[in-house]
């Protein structure tokens, strides 16, 4: 919200530092985002031109005789809006503007002793002041200076006022707030310091308006609405202290009553509407749900056919506004408007949110209705704009209220401890009262230990005792809260998750993984993908309604496509790794934490029925399941959309599929562009067992003696049946066996293949002798042929 | 041939074949085929049989003495041999400024060493880390934390959906309530995770970011265990020199709430021309207050018993600054030329 300075000096008095001002304001919750400079303006003072002619040696060139108080200056202009008797800005000799400084010069032989000023040598945006010379109002005393009258170089405060402090989306409420936090005096105009917030012509009868606007609500979603009637009217252009305040607030002035009601909103907060009276059928306005498919046009021309769900303010024949938002075409003020009815009334902030959301219309009125205005504005806001209007000429008729009178919001109890409590710190109760009471609060104490605490009429956010220890804490400073440790009981909330995604990140970071965070979100290229390599996800993706770009579509379903596009971009062997969640819409929406990790690696050479790559992503994968579970896994071949289909496996433990590992099918590395091969291990988080401690085995005393036995065995025997057959037939003396090497070719026949076992024999109760190994290997050979139909290689 | 003659002859050829043995290995051979049990000295020692019965003795002495030399010079010759080698590796020298060949090591990612710090951080100081998903229904996103529909904060939370009450989280709190739906008072967890608004993506937004949430409700809990909390986590991630300041402010689910900062680690608090902090001094760390009793209430937490507070902090934000990145973008760009340098 951005605050002229000199606005909000209208109400109290302050540093003459925004800085110092910005300041204050944050420590009591209004942050200020930005400091808008002003240009330092000097030397500009009122003048009136009492006589014009023609230049004499230039056509067009005209020269006034300005009257800046007690004495005139001759002025050549080029300006064409200039005319006798019109009261204007002039900056004189060594006058400061913004982008010059006013130096005697000759214009075409005429020595000029200033120059007239236009909005842009004032600093004001020109496309929202007239075109040449600014016109100032009749009346402004000649020779004062401009710069101050106007406050034209006090900068602007952008404020920031959170949601809950409506109150405070003004001039008036901020100065409010900075008089409690200042201890200075805040001074109101005379209009709102009355207590009955009532305003009318001399003359006109208080107690009624009979000729006045019968109000009707018909919705509890209008809780207060104040009309106010007003005759003769006159439509131009509002005075310049007002139009300057509209501008430097970022408000154009558009006339009159239009910048009557926004300088109304800006300083007290209450958002008002005029109604055209002529054009209000029974002078009788209704607030009402809309019918269903009533249509109405608004101000700014947009065309809406409503629903019951809009609140709206009608005559007895149509729609005449959205409550709140915005105001109908029809009973639009126009030049011609010599009688209107002043709407400032109250409604139900969810209701008004919602339609505003649903017509996709907000407004400077409704950010502030949807968040329910507090009652007391209505009066306020009304008193407020009859005083203007008054000065505007026009005659102000009493002002009627309908609905809900105004009432103080509820005392709230409030144990004095809470502050300790809450705070850390301790206050007295006449301190706490003191605090409370500038910001308008009304305190009693009942007993020592409890206060009674009664907001004040704008502050019906105050309802528990919590609200008020905010209000305390403002008002004391942050600053007193102290710096200590807590006390911290103990409790039973496992970390299990984050310590098994902390491991696993560390391990493959020592296994030379780099980790890396990509974006969740992904557009549906990454399916066209897949499907263009004739592979199907395993289901649909889970899709965002209402995503910012199309490439931001869907989330994620795996971590493999951010893999493969950065091995597309880098073109080089790496390992990397990424910990995150992926998504899928099967019967409801699914989401897995995973933990994957890849490498590329330069394209490989050797058999067809050997990859040592493979190897590898399955030993890592071995190798972290086992450190965060101290488990075995187990490898079995498997089927993956995306993954080789030779070249695929599932790792389980205790028979239980944790993690499955593979070469990326080629056809999808073509797809992403990459060159180089990927091999990929993906593990389900949340299907990693606990860690099982390991229980110590003495081992042996004796020496152990290794043999090593190459086997030929049908190509479809897996290393792992030849092992398992071993371990069974070994028997307990066996303590490892492990294939280590695989040979297929002529020697050892079509359809075989060449397996090398390493055995570790050991006995426990003795040194194992040559002959108990060979007695062994015997068992072993004899097992296998007669399981698998092995042959010893000779 | 004489006892002595052999002896001596045996004598020299174990001299000459001690002088040409230069290792270990062939030292051994020597020793064996001279001093072994089936060695010459054996064989010479048996002939002592055959002398007659009073030379014995003497004979004895006498090979004993030889074999007592020929051990001293074994011994001897295997000390020199020791030290030529010793000498020899000793003159070895390299250029130990020559490059190493790179790590194996592979990296974690900043956001990762970062939300380790935090974690480890407020383990040691007694949290569990608790982790969540990253769709929750609007319940949990803002019912259950006193933001009703309709509620002005809501605007706040610019979120996606995915159905009409289902979203992708804009904040971590959802976990506060998780967590105190499952677990009687006394709680103190923190949650470190991701989490997604409809903002552009410019030099300092990001659509998806990360959080890490704090809730400590227990007996009383005040707000000044807030800020020495937070102070000791900014000093285990800025240095010893850190304050933390508290800015009042608005959240629904906290009252009172507070903007926490703390001194800029670049400038020091200086301010001046410092980028980081734009000149005030101070980093904005996030938003932080006193649970709102509305919210223990639902949670079946007394409020008059018990107090706690939360904050929820940007991780993203406190990367950038730690490790003085320009670029949010970076962190999710992948670059390997960036990823390395966290290795
Ligand atoms: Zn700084």
């Amino acid at each position: 919200m951005k605050v002229p300075i000199a606005w909000l000096r209208e109400f109290l008095e302050l540093s003459q530092d925004p800085n110092a001002i910005a300041e204050r304001l944050a420590s009591i919750g209004f942050p200020v985002a930005a400091i808008e400079k002003r240009p330092a303006l000097s030397g500009v003072v009122v003048g009136k031109i009492v006589a014009l002619e023609k230049h004499p040696n230039a056509d067009r060139l005209q020269i006034g005789t300005v009257d800046v108080g007690g004495s005139t200056l001759s002025i050549a202009t080029a300006a064409t809006n200039v005319a006798t008797g019109q009261i204007i800005p002039v900056a004189t000799i060594g006058a400061q503007l913004t982008s010059v400084k006013i130096e005697r010069r000759k214009m075409r032989g005429f020595e000029s002793e200033g120059m007239m000023c236009s909005a842009d040598e004032l600093g004001l945006p020109t496309e929202w002041f007239e075109d040449g010379i600014l016109q100032l109002d009749e009346g402004t005393p000649l020779g004062q200076d401009v710069v101050l009258l106007f406050g034209l170089s006090e900068d602007v405060l952008d404020v920031e006022v959170t949601s809950n402090r409506v109150d405070a989306m003004s001039i008036l409420g901020l100065a409010r707030e900075l008089s409690a936090a200042t201890g200075t005096q805040l001074s109101l105009p005379a209009e709102l310091t009355a207590p009955q917030l009532r305003v009318s012509s001399p003359g006109v009868r208080a107690d009624d308006d009979l000729e006045g606007v019968r109000v009707t609500i018909e919705s509890p979603d209008c809780s207060r609405f104040v009309v106010q009637r007003f005759t003769g009217v006159r439509v131009r252009t509002a005075p310049m202290w007002m139009r300057v305040r509209l501008a430097l607030a970022g408000q154009r002035p558009i006339n009159n009553l239009v910048d009557i009601s926004n300088y109304v909103m800006l300083e007290v907060g209450q958002p008002l509407h005029f109604y055209d009276l002529a054009k209000i059928a029974g002078r009788h306005l209704v607030a009402r749900d809309a019918r269903d498919g009533e249509e109405l046009t608004t101000l700014d021309d947009a065309h809406f056919a409503l629903t019951p769900q809009a609140l709206v303010i009608a005559d007895e024949e149509r729609a005449q506004g959205l409550a709140g938002i915005k105001g109908g075409k029809f009973s639009e003020v126009t030049a011609q408007t010599r009688e209107i009815a002043l709407e400032a009334a109250n409604f139900s902030g969810p209701r008004v949110r919602r339609t505003s959301a649903s017509l996709g219309l907000r407004t400077e009125a409704s950010t502030r209705h949807e968040k329910t205005l507090p009652a007391v504005f209505t009066d306020m806001g009304a008193a407020r704009a009859a005083a203007l209007l008054v000065a505007e000429g026009a005659t102000a008729y009493a002002p009627r209220p309908f609905g809900h009178a105004v009432e103080r919001p509820a005392a709230v109890d409030f144990p004095i401890r809470d502050v300790a409590r809450l705070l850390g710190f301790t206050l007295t109760a006449d301190e706490i009262s003191k605090h409370l009471r500038a910001l308008g609060f009304e305190v009693t104490a009942p007993s020592p230990e409890r206060l009674t605490v009664t907001p004040p009429l704008w502050r019906p956010d105050v309802a528990i005792a919590a609200d008020v220890v905010e209000e305390i804490a403002r008002m004391a400073g942050y600053d007193n809260v102290p710096t200590e440790l807590p006390p911290i009981a103990p409790h039973e909330i496992p970390s299990r998750a984050y310590h098994l995604e902390r491991d696993i990140a560390r391990t493959l970071a020592a296994l030379g993984y780099a980790e890396i965070v990509s974006y969740s979100l992904n557009g549906g290229e990454t399916f066209e993908r897949l499907a263009r390599a004739g592979l199907d996800p395993s289901a649909p993706p889970v899709e965002i309604r209402n995503p910012l770009s199309e490439d931001q579509r869907y989330l994620r379903h795996a971590l493999g496509p951010r893999f493969l596009e950065y091995f597309a971009r880098t073109d080089r062997p790496a390992k990397i790794f990424e910990i995150g969640h992926v998504f899928a819409k099967r019967d409801h929406i699914e989401e897995t934490p995973m933990a994957g990790f890849a490498f590329a690696v330069e394209t490989k050479s050797g058999p067809s029925w050997r990859d040592d790559a493979f190897l590898r992503i399955k030993g890592d994968a071995e190798s972290v399941i086992h450190a965060l579970t101290g488990r075995e896994t187990e490898a079995v071949p498997d089927r993956r959309a995306t993954l080789h289909p030779g070249k695929t496996a599932a790792l389980l433990v205790d028979g239980k599929e944790v993690a499955f590992v593979g070469a990326i099918d080629p056809r999808l590395l073509h797809e992403f562009g990459v060159r180089l091969p990927v091999y990929v291990a993906s593990m389900y988080l949340e299907r990693i067992p606990e860690f099982r401690t390991p229980r110590f085995r003495v081992p042996s005393r004796f020496p152990s003696t290794d043999r090593d036995i190459a086997v030929i065995v049908s190509r479809d025997a897996s290393a792992k049946a030849v092992q398992d057959v071993v371990a069974r037939a070994a028997g307990d003396v066996c303590k490892e066996v492990r294939v280590f090497d695989e040979y297929r070719g002529p020697q050892v026949g079509e359809g075989r293949k060449s397996l090398t076992l390493h055995l570790a024999l050991q006995m426990d109760d003795r040194t194992i002798t040559d002959a108990d190994a060979d007695a062994v290997v015997d068992r072993v050979l004899a097992a296998l042929e007669s399981d698998l139909g092995a042959t010893l290689r000779s | 041939m004489r006892l002595e003659d052999e002896l001596r002859e045996l004598r020299a050829r174990f001299d000459a074949a001690l002088e040409r043995a230069a290792d270990p290995k062939h030292l051994d051979e020597v020793r064996v085929s001279f001093l072994g049990r089936s060695g010459e000295v054996t064989t010479v020692r048996r002939g002592i049989g055959k002398l007659p019965g009073d030379e014995r003795p003497s004979a004895g002495k006498t090979i004993n003495d030889v074999v007592a030399s020929m051990e001293a010079a074994l011994g001897e010759r295997e000390g020199a041999l020791q030290r030529a080698r010793f000498e020899t590796s000793l003159s070895e020298s390299i250029d130990v400024t020559f490059p190493a060949p790179p790590s194996p090591l592979g990296s974690l990612h900043p956001i990762r060493i970062v939300t380790n710090d935090l974690c480890g951080y407020f383990e040691r100081h007694g949290f569990a880390v608790v982790l969540g998903p990253e769709i929750e229904p609007d319940y949990y996103n803002f019912d259950a934390l006193n933001i009703p529909a309709d509620h002005p904060a809501r605007e706040g939370f610019d979120s996606f959906y995915l159905t009409e009450h289902l979203l992708l989280r804009p904040h971590t709190s959802p976990m506060q309530i998780r967590t105190m739906e499952d677990y009687p008072p006394p709680v103190a967890v923190v949650v470190p995770g991701k989490c997604y608004r409809r903002d552009a993506v410019d030099a300092r937004h990001s659509y998806m970011f990360h959080q890490i949430e704090g809730l400590l409700v227990a007996k009383d809990v005040h707000f000044g265990h807030l800020k020495g909390t937070l102070t000791g986590m900014c000093r285990k991630l800025f240095g010893p020199d850190q304050a933390v300041r508290f800015r009042p402010s608005y959240f629904p689910f906290t009252e009172p709430s507070a903007e926490v900062d703390t001194t800029c680690p670049r400038c020091r608090g200086a301010g001046g021309p410092c980028r980081m902090c734009s000149g005030s001094g101070w980093i904005e760390l996030g938003g932080s207050g006193m649970v709102h009793p509305n919210v223990l209430q639902q949670m079946e937490y007394d409020p008059d018993i018990y107090s706690g507070w939360a904050f929820g902090f940007g991780i993203e934000r406190l990367a950038l600054v730690r490790y003085d990145i320009d670029d949010i973008r970076r962190l999710f760009e992948n670059q390997p030329e960036f990823l390395a340098q966290f290795s």
